[in-house]
């Protein structure tokens, strides 16, 4: 008799130590934002954003893979999904966000959101002739700056007529390579994928 | 950049450039458009005496590997374009004309040679510096051996859709900032998936004092690891 109720007393301690880790280390170690997202996000509370993993339409869950860590939210036909019409439309591995709130320790997902592709809009992009034209000018008769960046050591070894160098990773450091008068024209051309 | 060489726009290269590969001893067929007799009076070093006007016949006596990289120069820059679309046209697609000129050549300080113009392109194809055969990429990763590190310098999310079993994953431009997490005891082996950032983080690598080589090739890898190198 006072073995069983040890042994009953000791199953709901270490259920309830159990419990209690998995709700701490949801809350504090596991990661809720993957590094690229952060360039345009911010680590938000009751936000994941990282890699589609696996989508349960049986279990009603989502895995969402954020770097080593895997999260799996549960959804139902209330869950709003922006971007796509369909989970099973949405590639593994695509990145996405999950909007999702906390009941009794369980998660559930409110609006999950697929990245829109990143597109440079039409009128921000020149066409190839109209680049070509300038070039033939000169940045001094043709009011403007063409700015290459890729590493230097590619610039060295060929680059644009008249553009000048300024590395993508070095942005920051060298945005006073940039034209004083902020209302000229500005070109950045790369290297395509690398 | 693709683009624009893909259309046979004009490209431009530095002295630095020459400079840089003279140091490093690679080749590069380096072209004096000029008259004979100003070539021949100070020239860059290792210079081919092809004057502009002889140019469009001198086809046959152009390298056969259409990717050896190629510099043209005259006195100035626009002077050299013209001969430029010429050889452009040949199908050379790592060619382009000296930016500034020949007195670029002059003012950046490097060596002049007079009387010493080559009267035959040579151009042996040399792997670039600090890369690693093919082969001994593969041989690598598959037996990885404990004195090599392989570093896989692509962006985090490009590397999180598969990497090579055992390496380790620092952007690019990271690489200088992270060194304390790579080996100094060790062979550090780059790769990137065309090897153009893996040459980066390579270069910063050997000036930390390194020892590294980098995969000069295009490779894929998928989710579980497995890979397919294509040579370019």
């Amino acid at each position: 008799m006072r073995k069983r109720a040890f042994i009953t007393m000791t199953v709901a301690l270490l259920a309830a130590t159990v419990l209690y880790m998995t709700g701490a280390w949801a809350a504090d170690g596991k990661p809720t934002i993957i590094k690229p997202c952060l360039q345009c996000h911010k680590d938000e509370p009751g936000v994941l954003r990282g890699q589609l993993g696996t989508v349960s339409a049986k279990a009603e869950t989502i895995k969402i893979q954020i770097g080593p860590a895997t999260w799996v939210v549960p959804f139902d036909a209330d869950t709003e999904l922006i971007g796509e019409k369909d989970f099973k439309n949405i590639g593994q591995g695509k990145e996405i966000a999950i909007h999702y709130v906390q009941e009794d320790g369980q998660l559930y997902a409110t609006k999950v959101y697929v990245k829109p592709p990143a597109v440079v809009p039409e009128e921000k992009l020149i066409k190839l002739e109209e680049l070509s034209a300038l070039v033939d000018k000169g940045p001094e008769a043709g009011n403007y700056t063409l700015v290459d960046a890729r590493p230097g050591p590619r610039y060295h070894e060929g680059h644009i007529p008249g553009s000048i160098v300024i590395y993508d990773a070095q942005f920051d450091e060298n945005v006073d390579k940039l034209p004083k008068d902020k209302s000229r024209l500005l070109i950045f051309y790369c290297g395509g994928p690398t | 950049m693709p683009a624009w060489k893909k259309a046979k726009m004009p490209v431009v290269s530095t002295a630095k450039y020459l400079q840089d590969q003279y140091k490093e001893g690679m080749p590069v067929v380096v072209i004096d458009l000029r008259p004979v007799d100003s070539a021949k009076a100070a020239h860059i070093p290792g210079a081919v005496s092809i004057p502009a006007a002889d140019l469009p016949n001198m086809k046959n006596a152009f390298p056969g590997s259409k990717a050896a990289p190629v510099v043209l120069y005259a006195e100035t820059q626009s002077e050299a374009m013209p001969s430029f679309a010429v050889v452009r046209g040949w199908g050379f697609k790592n060619i382009s004309v000296l930016e500034g000129g020949f007195p670029a050549w002059k003012n950046s300080g490097a060596e002049l040679a007079s009387n010493q113009l080559a009267t035959e392109i040579v151009y042996v194809p040399k792997p670039a510096a600090g890369s690693i055969p093919v082969a001994e990429f593969k041989q690598i990763v598959e037996t990885m051996p404990g004195d090599k590190f392989i570093l896989d310098v692509r962006d985090e999310d490009e590397a999180m859709q598969g990497m090579l079993k055992g390496a380790h994953n620092i952007p690019a431009q990271d690489v200088a900032d992270n060194v304390d997490q790579i080996p100094k005891d060790k062979e550090v082996i780059l790769h990137c998936i065309t090897g153009i950032r893996a040459e980066m983080a390579y270069l910063t690598l050997k000036e930390k004092g390194y020892n590294a080589r980098f995969l000069n090739a295009n490779i894929e890898i998928d989710k579980d690891g497995h890979y397919n190198i294509a040579a370019e």
